[in-house]
Order: C-alpha cells, then structure tokens, then sequence
C-alpha cells in the first residue's frame, strides 16, 4: 500500500477509518491530535510573550485580554488536552515497562478516569474566572 | 499498516524513543513548578512584571524556566518527527526533516533566551 496516497489514512478499509478503530487506536489519534496542538501552543505563547516583554504597558494590556471568559475557556481546554496528553503518555511508559499490556483496554480506561478528575479539578480552580473573567 | 507503523518506529530511532520519555518525565515536574509559582504561589495576586522581575532575581527559577523551555521543544520537535516520519514523503528524507527541526529547536529556544531576558533585568 502506498502511504503517500493517504488511502491509508482515509480508505474505510484503513485501520484509522472511525468504525474501525478500537480503544488503542482512538488513544493513539488523541496522543497525536493532542501533541500537535501543544506544539502549536508553545509558538503562541512564545509569541504572546515577545510582545509581552517589550514594555509594562504591553505586558498589562495583554494580561487584561487573557483575563476575557473566552480566553480563561481556552486555557481550561489547554489544561484538558495536557492532561489527556500526559495520562495517556503515563500508560504508553507503562507498556514501555512492560506493565498492562495484556490490559490495555482497561488501563486507558482507568488514566481516562484519573483525566477525568483532574479535569473536573482544573475546572473548579478556573470556575470564576471562566464564568466572571480575571480583571 | 502494521508494516508502516514498525518502518516508522524503526526510522525515528532508539535514542529519539529514550529522550522523549526521559524528557516526558522532567516536563512533568518543570510544568508543575511553572504553574503552581505562576499562577498559585500568591493567590489573589495578578501576574505582574514585578512579580515576575522578583521572581526571576532568584536564579533557581531562570534555571527552571529556560530548562523547562529547553525540555518543551526537545519533547514538541521530537513528537513531531515521530509523526513526521508516519509519512512517506518525511521518512524519505529523514536527514532534511532531521536538520529542519534541529535549525527551528535552536532558533526557537535563542528567542525564548531573548524574551525573558528584559523580565531578568529588571
């Protein structure tokens, strides 16, 4: 099969098709999904900062923009995507180890819930800001 | 596919497989740091250039921030090689994705150095 014809990313014979994929999978796609947009962010907030440092006023007007519902939001949803991000990159170390292969369904499934609380946590330290905003 | 998928692991290499675990587990540690002295240290304080300039006088955290900045693109450019090579017209030109990525790393972390600098002097 030619990977550079991308039939087999999109074909519904490939494995990545949606109803052919299974729980490793889905993990998988998440993994990359995420770590992109992590990588995306990084620039961001390289960027940000560059105009951030050139003087108080600067620093001051974009903290008053960052401080907006809309961006506190997004900021929780960054804290979603690392926190998904680095669970499911605990559980690859594990099976790196040798740990839970045999159960790896199971082992997604208990990092997920681990996610799941600390997002719930993420989003009650954020509760106010998300709802009033931070200025 | 399955083929595909053993060709890539084979294509990003063992130390590549080391330096993103090695580098995982200290991002979770210099993340946690960066957050909780950014945004909990002092609750109910905004993040201001003097709280920063007063953080920054203490050298632990200009170590901690530019290690941090360091580790994020060694484990970011390093992820996206690894997805990089699933692709047929990467993996073919291992040498040109491998200098690209090393060129925007080193780049990348020189403008970092640049950006916290006037938050070091004060």
């Amino acid at each position: 099969m030619k990977v550079s014809s991308f039939k087999w990313l999109f074909g519904n014979n490939s494995e990545f098709w949606p109803t052919n994929m299974k729980t490793g999978m889905w993990a998988w796609v998440g993994h990359r999904l995420t770590g992109i947009l992590l990588v995306v962010y990084v620039f961001m907030h390289l960027s940000f900062l560059t105009q951030a440092s050139l003087s108080h006023e600067k620093f001051n007007d974009l903290m008053d923009v960052m401080a907006q519902p809309q961006f506190v939001f997004l900021d929780f949803l960054l804290v979603c995507a690392v926190i998904y991000h680095a669970l499911n990159g605990f559980r690859v170390v594990l099976f790196d180890l040798g740990i839970g292969i045999r159960r790896q369904k199971m082992v997604f499934w208990i990092t997920m819930a681990v996610a799941a609380v600390l997002v719930v946590v993420g989003f009650w330290a954020l509760r106010e800001l998300i709802f009033t905003g931070g200025g | 596919m399955a083929e595909q998928r053993i060709a890539t692991s084979k294509v990003a290499g063992t130390w590549a497989w080391f330096f993103q675990r090695l580098s995982a587990v200290l991002l979770v540690v210099l993340l946690g740091i960066h957050i909780y002295v950014d945004h909990f240290w002092h609750v109910g304080e905004d993040l201001s250039v003097s709280n920063i300039n007063d953080r920054l006088r203490e050298a632990v955290f200009i170590v901690i921030d530019y290690s941090l900045l360091a580790v994020v693109l060694l484990h970011g450019l390093n992820g996206t090689r690894t997805v990089l090579f699933d692709f047929d017209m990467f993996a073919k030109r291992k040498d040109l994705v491998d200098v690209g990525l090393w060129v925007l790393g080193i780049a990348t972390m020189v403008w970092g150095v640049t950006i916290l600098w006037p938050f070091i002097q004060g």
